[in-house]
């Protein structure tokens, strides 16, 4: 039987105690900080596929919009675009009064975030109206509204999971020590904040180019 | 609300007695409706091979009636449209339902025990990716027993798959449960990269790692990155053929090849996904039979990683025929050739470590000679399928039939049964009877080479693939013939290892915690391992931690009165925090139920989506409410040194 | 034949008898080894070669692997040291396949660019769609004006290159005659193209190639190559209309042929029937198959393709007729007049 032990790394010589370890995992040291990283990955993959398909399609045709068809209006998603993204300053914020065991301010910068999602929401459930095409008619228009689609649900997922998340926090579940689920989610929302603007470029600038 | 005061008596899991308390805690509640409880990483994983194994065998049966409708020109035993439902359920079957999640349940059962650890990192959301797929696979094969099962094949080429060639809700069942069963392969990959990052036994850095470890690291990478595309593309299918979007409808400004881009930037990765985790077997069975490490681990490791990232380089080569710009075309030759390189150096290691080793051939270690054989001559074919103009003939006929089987069975069935001789003991505590695994090893490979090897010849004879039947006077009968006789051939050795599996719990000796006198850590524990995997957790000063003289040292202050497990730096191994595991709970089958009802609905009425989405928010709420008593504020004592580790 | 081909097909009888003593026959060839153009002679020249590298290295990597295993079983095993496996790692494992595979996708991409070139410019065209589960095909002229259709036999000229034009008109399709060239598909809202010279006169079967549902497995075609002499007459009969009815039974048969609806489906130039969902008969006698090849042109296989094409090819589009025997026999007398 063979032994090697590479001695040029530490080596273990006693055994490991762990008893004075913490038990509040609430950074990199937690796995579900590394899931998270996970699901990021596979929905920046979704987010990657769905943006090289319309890249691609938009290559195939030398008219784009199709004959007649305006691209969609630039003004108002802008400013939900900017919403969007303030809206992950005051999920920082709220991250923040965890640590500060502040549990009032947390709930107050939770469901403001969770407000102005809803906002978005509204906006473009109105942006959906101003589209000038149905998504049966022409893949430019497929595009449009799947696209569109898929980033709503996004939206609507982190908001409800927001909202429970301010709901525990209500409740004091949520203190500097308990505060991985908190960051996790502040992970997503800043994720689902930031995929979106893949999509604005392709969805409202390559119609202009 | 008051936090639960730190009051009640720890127990630790070094304590004198604390052996009982650790069963109690890691226990997996009996009975039948404990069953939807489990979340321990062992039984989640040996459901996923046993699993993957039923649907192996019904895949087989399969192959077996497609094998009998052509012994013989214009043969009548059944119609075209059964046929294609059969021919479309075995190769999904088989890359879906079996091959993925049969590589998975390995990883998934053996990767804590070979990392030192007691749980994966999400042992609940494991759960809900079992009944994902066993709800995905019941689904299709229902829809097959019902003569609904999807009929234009395992890679649903538009615009036949579409609504206008295919209205039937068979191609609908086919989406839907793509789309479906991919959440399970993505909710296992990720799990498995963290549980490989996160949680090795303390010294157990990163190139002390099982080569096992490093392959379905590899895997897990390769499936983040290449499921979501098939994901998105089978979502694109199901609009197309739901809501009237025209992503692949070329009246509408769609393109049919989008569909082939996006279908096969999944399909050839996926390949490798079921190729990589078979080589990890490889070398981990060639190491214990040798009794020597594989010569070359980083050369080895890095092969696989090459592997994994040029894989996502060659899905073109699946598209040569299509009249795509032969410049194009030309960067995929090379990458698909290039392969060969990364594959030949594994195989070289390998022989580097037969060389003149004294070795026992026990069955694992037949299976894994015939991979030689099998795998070299898959890769070779592979290799002249990379050339564009002879891919001009072979492409989708028996030639590719040939090729595709030859590295699949060779690259991934073979070492995945390895496998399964080399780790039944340790997974049911009995060993697997060697007579029995030899017949059946002779009766596969013989089976095997004689069912695949003629199909060369059809294939060059011109014999098109995915046909139903073929005209008396085009010369194929005789082959044919003898291919269907082979194919039952090795149906029969397959049976017999199942037979097998099946009587050797009653038949055959103990096996022991190390039969094999292997050097990783599973060996570590009995066999089968009892519910907290470990008695100590296991620190690590080597890559062959079962082969070194000096016992092993272990992690003390684990408790063992709560599900803990210990967090480890993600390069160096060092302990990090101890994470409280959950417990077991009905919430992963419930949400795996209201997602299926979303996605299944989705076929018959989309607004039951909707429906479905809202449902699963519930039971993702219930899954993460935090159980009460919430855990104690005593704040740790900051940097205290940690004692054992230089 | 080429030296090297001829004893390639000897070798491979050899091997594959020696192993498997199988019977091989190619009593209807569709064999990508029995090459009748220079493209397609070029690819079977490519594969020879890799087949034999191939064998080469089989044998190779078994016969080390059995040396390493033998000298296990020796008495005094020698293991190799760390830098013998390096460099066999090194050697066998990098660099043979290295350089293998550069000469082999060297050799595979010339082959390639001068199978995917444009043809000369003396090439003729023809247009070629695939339905499912038939083949339409067009003479054009230079302007690419339809000149003359007919289904499921493309007559070529032999020492000409012919420039094919694919398009399909449902689903994907593979245009496929292993003979005279590789396979390229017939994909929706694409013209593909593909291009051969064929150098003997000869029949060659083709089958798509691309699985396109119920009847993929028995959609054929035929390519008919002779001296430009006769692909010229041959031609010049095509682009002219059908001959009008000689006798009475033909006019009958005619007359079956409208009341009975097929003219909505089929054309046959010269009449009213000017139907395309289906294959044009206006020479429908002058095929040697009907049915995509499945069946010979014969009144016997023509009254049952007739009376019952789903009975021959299930989920084929055309319906079943309900004919007496006298309507059904004077409609195959019309049918067969159509030469």
């Amino acid at each position: 039987m063979s032994t090697s032990i590479n001695n040029d790394q530490q080596t273990a010589n006693a055994d490991v105690d762990v008893s004075n370890f913490s038990r509040h995992l609430n950074g990199q040291n937690a796995p579900i900080w590394w899931g998270i990283i996970g699901l990021i990955l596979i929905e920046l993959s979704v987010v990657s596929a769905f943006t090289v398909t319309y890249l691609y399609l938009y290559m195939q045709h030398p008219q784009w919009p199709p004959n007649d068809i305006a691209p969609p209006p630039l003004l108002i998603p802008t400013w939900s675009t900017i919403l969007m993204l303030l809206s992950c300053v005051t999920m920082y914020l709220a991250g923040k009064s965890v640590e500060k065991n502040h549990s009032k301010g947390f709930v107050i910068y939770t469901f403001a975030s969770v407000i102005m999602a809803l906002m978005v929401l509204w906006i473009r459930w109105q942006q959906f109206d101003n589209f000038d095409m149905r998504w049966d008619q022409h893949v430019y228009g497929s595009l449009l509204w799947t696209i569109s689609g898929f980033h709503f649900i996004h939206i609507v997922s982190a908001a409800i999971g927001t909202g429970a998340i301010g709901l525990f926090g209500m409740v004091g579940f949520y203190t500097k020590q308990r505060q991985i689920g908190v960051v996790v989610d502040t992970m997503y929302w800043n994720f689902v904040a930031f995929a979106w603007l893949p999509f604005y470029l392709v969805l409202y600038y390559f119609p202009r180019l | 609300m008051k936090d639960h005061p730190h009051t009640e008596q720890a127990i630790f899991d070094d304590q004198e007695g604390a052996e009982p308390i650790l069963d109690k805690t890691w226990l997996s509640p009996p009975g039948f409706f404990g069953w939807f409880t489990h979340v321990n990483q062992r039984q989640i994983g040996f459901r996923f091979v046993v699993t993957s194994l039923i649907f192996f065998a019904l895949g087989g049966l399969l192959a077996l009636l497609m094998r009998l409708q052509l012994v013989q020109p214009e043969n009548t035993l059944m119609g075209a449209e059964f046929y294609h439902q059969i021919m479309t359920m075995h190769g999904t079957t088989m890359m879906f339902f079996f091959a993925v999640p049969a590589m998975e349940g390995l990883g998934i059962y053996l990767v804590p025990l070979m990392l030192g650890t007691r749980d994966m990192s999400f042992p609940r959301l494991n759960a809900f990716g079992y009944y994902v797929y066993l709800i995905a696979g019941i689904t299709l094969y229902l829809a097959l027993f019902l003569g609904m099962a999807p009929d234009t094949g395992w890679f649903s080429y538009v615009p036949l798959a579409g609504i206008d060639y295919s209205p039937g809700q068979g191609v609908s069942f086919w989406t839907t449960m793509i789309t479906f069963i991919e959440i399970s392969a993505l909710t296992a990959a990720v799990e498995l990269i963290v549980t490989i990052l996160k949680q090795r036994a303390p010294g157990m850095t990163l190139n002390r790692m099982p080569i096992f470890v490093w392959s379905i690291l590899v895997m897990s990478f390769m499936i983040v990155f290449a499921m979501p595309t098939v994901m998105v593309g089978s979502v694109l299918l199901a609009l197309d053929r739901t809501f009237a979007t025209q992503f692949f409808v070329a009246s509408g400004g769609g393109d049919p090849l989008l569909w082939q881009h996006l279908f096969w930037f999944f399909g050839h990765p996926e390949v490798y996904i079921i190729v990589v985790p078979a080589l990890g077997i490889v070398s981990t069975v060639i190491s214990t039979f040798c009794q020597r490490e594989v010569f070359g681990y980083t050369a080895v490791v890095l092969s696989m990683v090459t592997i994994g990232f040029v894989s996502f380089g060659l899905w073109v080569h699946h598209m040569f025929t299509t009249g795509l710009p032969h410049l194009g075309l030309s960067f995929f030759t090379a990458a698909s050739a290039m392969i060969a390189i990364p594959s030949g150096v594994q195989i070289f290691c390998w022989i580097a470590t037969l060389w003149g080793s004294k070795i026992k051939f026990k069955t694992p270690m037949l299976f894994i000679m015939g991979f030689f054989a099998v795998f070299v001559i898959g890769g070779l074919t592979g290799v002249m399928a990379a050339s564009i103009p002879f891919d001009m003939q072979a492409h989708d006929s028996y030639f590719v039939v040939a090729h595709l089987h030859y590295v699949l069975i060779g690259g991934a069935v073979l070492p995945f049964f390895a496998g399964l001789y080399y780790w039944y003991p340790k997974m049911t505590g009995s060993m697997l009877s060697e007579r029995l695994g030899c017949w059946s090893f002779w009766l596969i490979f013989i089976g095997l080479n004689l069912t695949f090897f003629p199909m060369h010849q059809l294939g060059l004879d011109g014999m098109p693939r995915r046909v139903y039947t073929y005209l008396h006077n085009m010369g194929w009968g005789e082959v044919n013939f003898f291919v269907t006789c082979a194919a039952f051939l090795m149906a029969f050795g397959f049976l017999l290892t199942f037979i097998n599996t099946l009587i050797s719990p009653y038949k055959s000796r103990a096996a022991g915690n190390n039969p094999w006198n292997a050097d990783t850590l599973e060996w570590w524990a009995q066999s089968p391992p009892r519910n907290y995997n470990f008695r100590h957790l296991p620190v690590i000063s080597s890559r062959t931690p079962l082969w070194q003289k000096a016992p092993l040292y272990k992690v003390t202050g684990i408790r063992a009165d709560r599900r803990e497990i210990i967090i480890t730096t993600l390069l160096d191994a060092k302990p990090q925090g101890v994470c409280i595991m959950p417990s077991p709970t009905y919430w992963p089958f419930v949400l795996a139920l209201t997602v299926g009802f979303g996605f299944l609905g989705f076929m018959f009425k989309p607004i039951l989506f909707v429906v479905g989405f809202f449902l699963s928010f519930f039971a993702i709420v219930g899954w993460l409410w935090p159980a009460r008593p919430w855990l104690a504020e005593k704040p740790p004592e900051e940097g205290h040194p940690v004692r054992g580790l230089q | 034949m080429h030296f090297w081909t001829k004893l390639n097909h000897k070798a491979i009888y050899l091997v594959v008898l020696l192993t498997l003593k199988l019977p091989l026959s190619y009593a209807q060839s569709q064999s990508a080894i029995q090459p009748a153009t220079e493209q397609a002679r070029g690819i079977s020249y490519i594969w020879w070669s890799m087949f034999w590298v191939a064998v080469v290295v089989f044998v190779a990597v078994m016969l080390l692997l059995a040396w390493g295993l033998w000298r296990g079983k020796s008495k005094k095993p020698t293991k190799l040291s760390y830098l013998a496996s390096r460099n066999l790692v090194i050697v066998a494992g990098i660099a043979v396949p290295l350089v293998t595979v550069i000469c082999l996708v060297g050799g595979s991409l010339m082959l390639g660019r001068s199978l995917s070139a444009s043809p000369p410019d003396n090439a003729l065209e023809v247009r070629i769609t695939g339905w499912m589960w038939w083949w339409q095909i067009e003479y054009l002229d230079e302007n690419s004006n339809t000149i003359a259709t007919t289904a499921n036999e493309l007559h070529v000229p032999i020492n000409r290159p012919i420039q094919v034009y694919l398009e399909s008109g449902d689903v994907i399709h593979s245009f496929w005659v292993p003979q005279l060239h590789g396979k390229t598909d017939l994909i929706p809202g694409r013209t593909n193209s593909s291009w051969f010279e064929v150098d003997v006169s000869g029949t060659f079967r083709g089958q798509c190639a691309e699985f396109c549902g119920l009847q993929h497995a028995l959609m054929g075609f035929l390519v008919v190559s002779e001296p430009q002499a006769e692909f010229d007459a041959w031609l010049a009969n095509q682009q002219a209309p059908a001959q009008p009815p000689e006798n009475n039974e033909v006019l009958a048969g005619q007359r079956v042929f409208f009341e009975a609806g097929c003219h909505q489906c089929h054309t046959i130039r010269g009449t009213d029937a000017a139907g395309t969902a289906g294959p044009d008969l206006t020479h429908l006698a002058s095929r040697q198959s009907i049915a995509s090849v499945t069946r010979k042109n014969s009144r016997a296989h023509l009254g049952g393709w007739v009376a019952d094409p789903n009975g021959i090819k299930p989920g084929a589009k055309m319906p079943m007729s309900q004919l007496d025997a006298k309507e059904l026999s004077d409609l195959l007398d019309y049918l067969q007049s159509l030469h």
